[in-house]
């Protein structure tokens, strides 16, 4: 699906593969030693990881240069200190103002819920779906692209799925959300909700075997029993005990805890910088 | 090479479900889920097998949603033939791409036949997944247009992409024909 | 997707790895690779020390390191923690060991679990390099080299002409103090 994407000059969406294969093994993670007083150290924050996640680096040792990690981390602060990029987790509600040429006042707004996200340092990005008009459509946005004037987050709330690509074959109605929809604050310091909510999909086909997924978000499909028998053949159970599939995947919490320490000094303008968009939100949403 | 007949008879094995298919000793040692397990790794392998297999019909890549020429395409305007067809159930079909790769992309021209016709008709929105920015649409919508590039319709209901109006101007440039007109009757852009 | 998995936070493994996993191809499948893991492993934890092939107790040394971190970090009160050690330990009397005899014996320890020894190849074959795969601690005598440096000629001189020097410096206070008095 992927390889259908134009190969332009998109380097951001389509990154060259790798020059050479990584043969060496990869050496246990040692914590830097930069500053001798780690008393000052503050400690990682509990919801780094999820507010923050493309701070993280690609985990695969194909894709890892701490040089570039480092610069990117630095131009990302940078560009976070202009556009305060929000807190937002797959199931929110957001609006997105882009700078388009060719639209008529030079910005273009579009509203939607977040369905997917991923990438990491300065290619971090997420898809917006909604309905205008019956009909269904999505959006990407590069959370660090210059063209991004403002990011904001409508609704902040979780879903029961990590990704909500079953929208595309659920009714209508689970994706349509209002253009001129308000924002909707939560007081402050309030846990994110999780929305429980089971959507209903469409009769088959579909775009992918929704049965075989293990949604959680979705009502009974209404399948004969052969499909959920041959959904069974495609488990595999054994996953959740393969430690070092887990450990390859992750970032380790030493390397993770030196990256937070990196960026402390920027973290408490990050964090009140989130809190100056959401009380602007707040007020323009008032008048 | 697998023979033809030895192919369908691993197919039909891969696809039985597992209480027809002859019970094979478990291993030692397990029980009960384990066994389900083991049947589960004997499947799946065969299924790729059999999809290698020459003659197989098992597609196992995802599909690349192209337009190009057989595609099936939505007409979104008002025009009375655009309406008729896709009420009738017979929606459109592409059968010339008007650029080089022969894979339409937004903005780009196409040549359909719709109802026993053959019209022109420009791609305003596109299934495929597009590069950042671009909107991705639900379904491959289309606009018809005659020889002139005035639109057939009236209205657009649906949103088109603002890219449009970049695409649509460049088209019509080196041509002398307006493509520009279908920006008029869109209602909404996106 | 390309992301880094968050849901949890793993600290980092002490050994090497390879950057992707070893394939070990087996009649079952991946799940047979990750049942050959476990045997090993639960062999390592049984005995705690092993013959093996490199390959196998390469990867395997990843899993049995995860595995007792987990135990440390999260003990056998946790519900996960507890069906992962009795996935990977068969034999029950293993889990016992490795919650009860294991994590007290690593709890405090900044270096890996495990550590390996090459052996000899097994006559005729050199294709498969052999390792000695042993947990740290372990009661047996140890298989590294004791090196010590106490018996190299120039150690030994060095000792000799210290010694001799101090006698001369105690000698010669010696003297100066009866000349005092």
């Amino acid at each position: 699906m992927l390889s259908a994407v134009p190969r332009r000059i998109f380097h951001t969406f389509f990154r060259k593969p790798p020059a050479q294969r990584v043969t060496a093994k990869v050496p246990p993670y040692i914590r830097d030693q930069l500053d001798s007083n780690t008393d000052n150290e503050q400690p990682l924050p509990h919801d780094f990881r999820t507010v923050y996640p493309e701070f993280l680096p690609d985990p695969r040792p194909e894709w890892r240069n701490r040089l570039r990690e480092r610069l990117e981390r630095n131009d990302m602060l940078t560009r976070r200190s202009v556009v305060a990029i929000p807190e937002f987790y797959i199931g929110s509600i957001m609006a997105v103002t882009v700078g388009d040429r060719n639209a008529s006042d030079k910005t273009n707004r579009f509203v939607g819920i977040c369905i997917s996200r991923g990438g990491t340092g300065l290619r971090a990005w997420f898809n917006l779906r909604n309905v205008i008009d019956h009909q269904g459509l999505e959006i990407m946005y590069e959370m660090y692209s210059p063209l991004i004037r403002n990011i904001e987050v409508l609704r902040l709330e979780k879903r029961l799925d990590e990704e909500l690509l079953y929208l595309r074959d659920a009714l209508p109605e689970y994706s349509t959300f209002p253009l001129d929809m308000e924002p909707e604050l939560l007081p402050e310091g309030a846990p994110v909700p999780i929305n429980d909510i089971k959507v209903k999909l469409k009769p088959r086909p579909w775009h992918e075997r929704w049965e075989r997924k293990n949604l959680q978000g979705v009502q009974d499909l209404g399948l004969p029993q052969r499909f959920y028998n041959k959904a069974k053949l495609h488990e595999k159970p054994w996953e959740k005990y393969d430690l070092m599939m887990e450990y390859r995947a992750t970032i380790p919490e030493e390397e993770q805890a030196d990256i937070f320490h990196e960026i402390a000094p920027h973290y408490q303008q990050l964090e009140s910088s989130r809190r100056q968009s959401k009380r602007r939100l707040a007020q323009t949403s008032r008048y | 090479m697998e023979r033809w007949g030895a192919s369908m008879k691993e197919i039909e094995r891969a696809i039985s479900p597992p209480h027809e298919q002859k019970k094979s000793k478990p291993k030692e040692g397990l029980t009960g889920a384990k066994e389900r397990w083991t049947e589960a790794m004997n499947v799946v392998p065969a299924i790729l097998r059999a999809a290698r297999c020459e003659g197989s019909r098992l597609h196992t890549s995802s599909s690349l949603r192209h337009i190009q020429k057989q595609t099936r395409l939505r007409v979104v305007d008002n025009s009375e033939l655009g309406k008729s067809a896709m009420l009738e159930g017979r929606p459109p079909r592409c059968i010339h791409v008007y650029n080089k790769k022969g894979i339409g992309r937004t903005g780009d021209k196409v040549l359909v036949a719709i109802k026993g016709q053959k019209k022109q008709a420009i791609l305003t929105g596109c299934h495929q997944d597009q590069f950042p920015l671009m909107p991705k649409f639900d379904s491959n919508n289309i606009v018809l247009v005659d020889e002139n590039g005035s639109p057939l319709g009236t209205r657009i209901h649906v949103p088109i992409p603002t890219f449009l109006r970049k695409k649509l101007t460049e088209m019509s440039r080196p041509k002398g024909v307006d493509y520009t007109k279908i920006l008029a009757i869109a209602t909404r852009f996106v | 997707m390309n992301q880094a998995e968050i849901r949890k936070l793993i600290p980092a493994l002490r050994v090497a790895m390879t950057p992707k996993k070893r394939r070990f191809s087996n009649p079952r499948g991946p799940e047979g690779r990750l049942f050959k893991m476990r045997t090993t492993v639960n062999e390592l934890i049984k005995n705690e020390r092993m013959e093996v092939n490199y390959n196998r107790a390469d990867e395997a040394r990843g899993y049995a390191e995860r595995l007792i971190s987990e135990a440390i970090r999260y003990g056998d009160c946790h519900r996960p923690t507890m069906e992962l050690a009795d996935f990977w330990l068969p034999e029950k009397q293993n889990v016992h060991k490795l919650f009860k005899v294991l994590v007290p014996r690593f709890k405090d320890s900044e270096i890996s679990y495990t550590r390996v020894h090459k052996a000899p190849h097994v006559y005729p074959s050199t294709l498969f390099d052999k390792v000695v795969l042993e947990l740290r601690g372990n009661p047996f005598p140890p298989l590294e080299k004791l090196t010590t440096k106490r018996n190299w000629i120039h150690n030994i001189l060095l000792e000799e002409a210290h010694r001799e020097y101090l006698e001369k410096k105690y000698k010669q206070e010696g003297e100066e103090e009866e000349e005092v008095q």
